[in-house]
Order: C-alpha cells, then sequence, then structure tokens
C-alpha cells in the first residue's frame, strides 16, 4: 500500500513538473462536472480553479442542479458541442449508466478524467472501462472500513447499526457501503447492519429514513451516513430524537454542520474526503497530458482525514473541513 | 383541473367572434403564435450570443447541437405527449415520471432475460419493447378506471399510483441500477440514420455507422439517432390521433363539457381509461428508449422529468381547465426547454437559470391563454360565478 502510494506520489510529482513547464506552450480548454450541488463538490470546484489559475488553463464549470444521468447527460452533451473543449472532469452519477454518453465525448476528441466516482469498477487498465485517462478520488472501500471501526468503536462493539445512502450504483457510496459492511461481518459479530436505505441525495429523505429506523429499533446503537447528505439527514434524525449520544453517528463528509454535531456529542466520528486535492490534481493531471507526459497513473487514491473530538480544534486537521468563501 | 366541464362551449353561431376589432384580431393571432416566437428569438438569441461570449471559438447553431438538442427532447417530450391528451381533456397525470422509471427497469429486465434464454438480439429488444410499454399501460389501465368508475380525482389517484410504481420499480431493480444487458443494445439506443463526416477523407453514410477513428471520429456528426426517429413516429402518431379521428373529437369534447359529453353519448369512462393507457404508454416508450441509450434499467431515471414535461404540456398551450391545446404546441414547449438547457451551458452560465425562466415562462403561457378567453369571450362558469 504504502510503497504504492509513493510511486503515485513520484508519478503525480513528475506530471507537475513537466506541466508547469509547457502551461503556456499548450492553451488548453477544460470543462468541470461535477455530480451535484453540495459542499464536497464546491470544494472540489475552488481546487479545479485554483489549479486552472496557477497553470493558465481555461475552465467552464456546469454544476447539474440534481443528482442522475437523466440530469447530467444532457449538460455533458452541450458541453461536448461547444466544439473548444479538450478535457473533461467528470463525477459519472451512475457508473454503468454514464460509460455510453463519456465515451461519446471522448469520440468527439476530448479525453475524460473521472473524479470522486468511476466509471465500470474504476480500473481503467484491465476493467471493462479503460478510456478515462485516471480516477482521481478516496479509495471508497477503504473509507467504509475505517467508518466501520470508528463506529463499532464508539458503540463499544456491540449493537444494532443503519447505514443511510445516497443512489444505488455509484461507485462512491457503493464502495463506502461495501467496505462498511465488510468489516463488520468479519470483525464485530455482535454487531447487527441494516440498510442501506436510499435518500436520493435529499437531506430531508434522509432525516425521514433514520427517524423511522429510530421508531422501528429502540435499541439502535450507531448510524452510518454515506455522504454529505446522508449524515445531514442521520445526525439531524438523531438530535430531534433527543438520542445525542445515545446514538452514535459516523459521518462520511467533513461539512461544517458535521462538525457542528460533533461538538454537540451527536457525531463521533468524520471522515473528511480531499476534494480539493482531487479537483486541483485532475487539471494538473489534463494539463500533463495534454504536454505528453504517458506515464499518469490511471488511479490516485487522495486519502482521508479522520476528525474525531480529540482533534477537531487542531489546524492541520480543521483545514479539510470543507469551507467555501463567503458560504 | 378538476373543474370538469365548468367551460361552457359556446355553439359555433353564437361566438361573438364577429365583434372583433382589428388590435384585439392582432392580440388573438399573437396569443396563438407566441410560443413559435418565442423559441425563434430564444434560438436567434443563443446563436449572436454564444459566440460572442466565447471570443468565436463556440458556435450555437451546429449540426452536432441540433441533434443533442433532438436527444435531450426525447423523454421530456414523450411525457408530455401522452400528457397533453389527458390535459386536454381536463384531467392530470403525475404518475407519469415514475411510469417511465418502471418500464426502463421492466424493459432491462426482460430484455436481458429474453437474450440470456438464446434470443437473438433484435426479437430481445422487442421483448423489453413489450415488458417495458405493456407494464406502462397497466398501470394507466388502473389509473383510469380509478378516475373514470371510482370518481376520484386523477391528481389524487396518480399521485396515489405514482409511489406505488415508484416502489415497484425500486423492488424489481433490487435497488440498484439493472446492468449486465447486451452490448449490442448500444447501438439501437445511440446510432443514428444518417453519419455525415465534413471535409477530407469524410462523407455522408446512410444506415452505417463508419468504422472510423482518431481526427475523422472527431469530426463526424451523427444526423437522426433511432431514438430521435421513433419519437418523430409517436409525434405522428399522436397528431394524427388527437386532431384527425373521434377518438381526438372525444377528447376535446370531454374537456370542453363532461356532462354535454355523456349526454351527447360519449362512452367518457371508456375513453378516460383509454386516455390513462396512452399516458402511460408514452412514458413507457420513454423509459424503454432510456434503456437502450443509457444500456441500464434504472428505477430513477424517471423521477427529474415529471415536472419539465407538464411545464412543455403547459407551455405549448394545453389549457390546464381542459378542452384546449395541440400535439404540435406541446412539440414547441418541450423544443423551448430543451433548447435553454444546451443553450445555457454553451453560454457558460448556471443551470439554475433554467429554472427561473421555464417558470415565468410557464405562468406567461397561462396568463396568454386566460386572456385569450378573454378576448373570444369564453368564459368559465366558476369565474363568472
Amino acid at each position: 500500500m504504502l510503497r504504492k502510494q509513493s510511486l503515485l506520489a513520484i508519478a503525480a510529482g513528475l506530471a507537475l513538473a513537466v506541466a508547469s513547464q509547457s502551461a503556456d506552450a499548450a492553451k488548453i480548454k477544460i470543462g468541470f462536472l461535477p455530480g451535484v450541488v453540495d459542499p464536497f463538490y464546491q470544494v472540489m470546484q475552488l481546487g479545479v480553479e485554483a489549479a486552472a489559475k496557477d497553470l493558465g488553463v481555461d475552465v467552464v464549470t456546469q454544476i447539474p442542479p440534481t443528482w442522475g444521468v437523466q440530469v447530467q447527460t444532457p449538460i455533458l452533451d452541450s458541453m461536448i458541442a461547444r466544439g473548444d473543449l479538450n478535457y473533461i472532469i467528470t463525477a459519472p452519477t451512475d457508473k454503468d449508466q454514464m460509460v455510453g454518453p463519456l465515451k461519446a465525448a471522448v469520440d468527439a476528441g476530448i479525453k475524460v478524467i473521472t473524479v470522486d466516482t468511476f466509471l465500470g469498477d474504476g480500473d481503467y487498465v484491465k476493467g471493462p472501462v479503460k478510456f478515462p485517462i485516471s480516477y482521481i478520488g478516496s479509495d471508497n472501500t477503504e473509507g467504509g472500513r475505517i467508518a466501520a471501526r470508528g463506529l463499532a468503536k464508539a458503540i463499544g462493539g456491540e449493537g444494532t447499526v443503519y447505514i443511510n445512502s445516497t443512489n444505488p450504483n455509484v461507485s462512491s457510496v457503493e464502495g463506502r457501503e461495501k467496505g462498511f459492511k465488510e468489516v463488520i461481518e468479519k470483525e464485530y459479530p455482535k454487531i447487527k447492519v441494516l440498510g442501506p436505505d436510499y435518500n436520493l441525495d435529499d437531506p430531508n429523505k434522509a432525516t425521514q429514513q433514520t427517524a423511522a429506523v429510530l421508531e422501528r429499533e429502540p435499541k439502535l446503537a450507531g448510524v452510518f451516513g454515506t455522504n454529505v447528505f446522508s449524515a445531514q439527514g442521520a445526525g439531524a434524525a438523531v438530535v430531534n430524537a433527543g438520542l445525542g449520544g445515545h446514538v452514535q453517528v459516523v459521518a462520511y463528509d467533513a461539512t461544517k454542520l458535521a462538525i457542528e454535531l460533533m461538538g454537540k456529542g451527536v457525531v463521533s466520528l468524520v471522515l473528511a474526503q480531499k476534494p480539493f486535492d482531487m479537483g486541483y490534481m485532475a487539471v494538473q493531471f489534463a494539463v500533463a497530458d495534454a504536454a505528453g507526459v504517458t506515464s499518469l497513473p490511471r488511479r490516485v487514491e487522495t486519502g482521508f482525514a479522520i476528525i474525531d473530538k480529540d482533534n477537531v480544534k487542531d489546524p492541520a486537521v480543521a483545514r479539510f473541513v470543507y469551507q467555501v468563501p463567503g458560504k | 383541473m378538476t373543474e370538469r366541464g365548468s367551460r361552457i362551449v359556446l355553439p359555433a353561431g353564437t361566438s361573438p367572434s364577429g365583434l372583433r376589432t382589428s388590435s384585439q384580431r392582432l392580440a388573438l393571432l399573437l396569443s396563438r403564435i407566441w410560443a413559435w416566437l418565442f423559441l425563434a428569438l430564444m434560438i436567434l438569441f443563443f446563436v449572436i450570443a454564444v459566440p460572442l461570449m466565447s471570443g468565436g471559438s463556440v458556435n450555437f447553431l451546429t449540426i452536432r447541437n441540433s441533434q443533442n438538442i433532438l436527444v435531450a427532447i426525447i423523454p421530456v417530450l414523450l411525457l408530455g405527449l401522452g400528457q397533453t391528451f389527458v390535459i386536454i381533456a381536463a384531467g392530470i397525470d403525475l404518475s407519469v415520471g415514475w411510469v417511465m422509471s418502471l418500464a426502463s427497469v421492466l424493459s432491462a429486465l426482460a430484455l436481458r432475460w429474453a437474450f440470456d434464454s438464446g434470443a437473438p438480439l433484435f426479437p430481445a429488444v422487442l421483448v423489453g419493447l413489450v415488458a417495458g410499454v405493456g407494464g406502462a399501460a397497466v398501470v394507466g389501465f388502473v389509473n383510469g378506471v380509478i378516475i373514470s368508475k371510482l370518481k376520484v380525482p386523477a391528481f389524487i389517484v396518480t399521485l396515489g399510483t405514482s409511489f406505488i410504481v415508484r416502489g415497484v420499480a425500486y423492488l424489481m431493480s433490487e435497488n440498484t441500477t439493472v446492468i449486465g444487458l447486451p452490448a449490442g443494445i448500444r447501438a439501437y439506443g445511440n446510432d443514428a440514420l444518417l453519419y455525415y463526416i465534413p471535409g477530407e477523407g469524410g462523407g455522408l453514410y446512410f444506415l452505417d455507422r463508419p468504422e472510423v477513428s482518431g481526427e475523422l471520429l472527431r469530426r463526424m456528426d451523427t444526423i437522426l439517432p433511432y431514438p430521435v426517429v421513433v419519437t418523430a413516429f409517436v409525434v405522428l402518431c399522436t397528431m394524427f390521433l388527437l386532431h384527425k379521428t373521434q377518438f381526438g373529437r372525444h377528447t376535446y369534447a370531454i374537456g370542453g363539457s363532461l356532462q354535454a359529453a355523456e349526454r351527447t353519448g360519449i362512452p367518457v369512462d371508456r375513453h378516460i381509461i383509454k386516455l390513462y393507457i396512452l399516458s402511460a404508454s408514452t412514458a413507457g416508450i420513454a423509459g424503454f428508449l432510456s434503456t437502450l441509450r443509457f444500456t441500464a434499467g434504472s428505477a430513477v431515471i424517471g423521477d427529474p422529468l415529471l415536472l419539465s414535461s407538464i411545464a412543455a404540456v403547459i407551455i405549448g398551450g394545453v389549457s390546464l381547465f381542459g378542452g384546449a391545446g395541440t400535439v404540435i404546441g406541446t412539440v414547441i414547449g418541450a423544443l423551448i426547454i430543451a433548447v435553454l438547457t444546451t443553450g445555457l451551458v454553451m453560454l457558460n452560465v448556471e443551470a439554475f437559470w433554467q429554472f427561473i425562466v421555464v417558470g415565468t415562462v410557464v405562468i406567461i403561457a397561462v396568463l396568454i391563454d386566460q386572456s385569450r378567453d378573454l378576448i373570444t369571450g369564453r368564459q368559465r362558469r366558476n369565474a363568472a360565478a
């Protein structure tokens, strides 16, 4: 694992070095199409824009108002039809359904980099989908494992826990569910897992679903919210039920709300992903590819910052909380 | 929308049209063609603004973009076509979005089953079509029966079935995207009648996707993809049905006045059942086509489309009080929404502006519909009371 990471770091560093030299030579234009409006993608957009400024490239950003292939595809098609984009950095909203529409971008001469979510099985070397340059995102299965161990520890290794998730067949949250269940099954035989329920990226729905499970399972000990909306909803339901401190919540994604709830003792662990890194590196990769770099890693894992109540005040950790200036 | 029969349809001879002034006639004409004008002006705006804003590197009027717009309107339009009939008959069908999702899941499951049991690709696709549209039609039948026989307001019935259908779609898809479909169906959902490669080494190809790569592939335009052709065929069928047949005349009559339609001997209950079957079926076609396009079935695919499809119908001039509207109006309404989305992306304006513009246009459409009634002297009983 460590060796792989350092190899990636070297490759990325190399890419950056080459990229910064030739940035002026080839003026490229990049389209950025994330999955939906939320703090995670807004921070990623900051990373994209910062890199674009540093490397002197143009970026065109379009954020889908709701999650789904039926919303993302027409926007993607219009970006392709502009005819002036060289690269598209995107978070596919379905790992299978978005293969065709993104292949059409490649056919039109636009190279694709996926961030946060991937296509197929995420292995662009040996897997069923090979055309994207790279996947830059979290190792979500590992994130799920970390969440499982954190939650298991918080509830003392036994009881019933519940997963609230966003959408089926989305590579990121699917990985988190898988990793979570895997660890509980193998390492914590006294813990029973319920769910996942899918809230379709709607925090109100997540609240409702979690509230219903709290009613149904009076002995529920913990909740795992697999992304921004799930964690917000799960946290709100626990607070509404007056069960803060009795039901532990582990939140994927470090929104300000999740950190606030940690202060109140509702959320015991927050996994901060590094969306800024994802956005910044994706632009670097595009610039490097344009400059002729051929050894870009096909998969980059950006890692996590694990936030709990002991380190939340530490500036080195707190910087990973998703903050968008002015919002 | 539930005030069935609330409009008095004046017999031909008593219409006060003879008393109209020329300015009234102009206003009337404008009220009929304003959606066309709005679409034309919007396209003109994008044709000028897009190159201007991008420094000349992006153009709105390209073959690729025109085809994009045609592909983008498909789901909204198909949901809107059946809805047009239902709303003309003074009903509403709130279930179409989730019926589309159900059809997408059903067609994917059936297609996969047929192919895995050894059927060749084309028959397997037909099995998918029958399963998707057939399953949707069953929902339409249930809607129609409850509305016409049990006299429950359409709004409530279709709201109810939309939830039921949603649950069924999730359960059938086992809560995930239905994958494992034969790769060949991609061609059905994405290939086209014509391919055009401009410039050197290019040419025009009919029904035969040229095996090119690199620069030639980049320049290739895909013209009239099959789903667009299928949708155009459905548009023609519904135009014929609404404007040339007894079925269409009965639809207007029921929307004009339910009681009057009953008195003239129209089999109202049976007609209403047929209308909801039709509405669900066009949604079923939309679901089937989306399965081909994305080579997978999805229980969430129609969710974001319901409100856009109703907006398209209203913008197109179908009166929510029933009795008035055309198929071509709905096509224009769907085009306005699709052109907006595409144009705003090309201008690099945030997509959210689309909602503000569409919302405004919907309200204008209803205002124009009402002012037309004022000019023509048509009245609503409830408005007069």
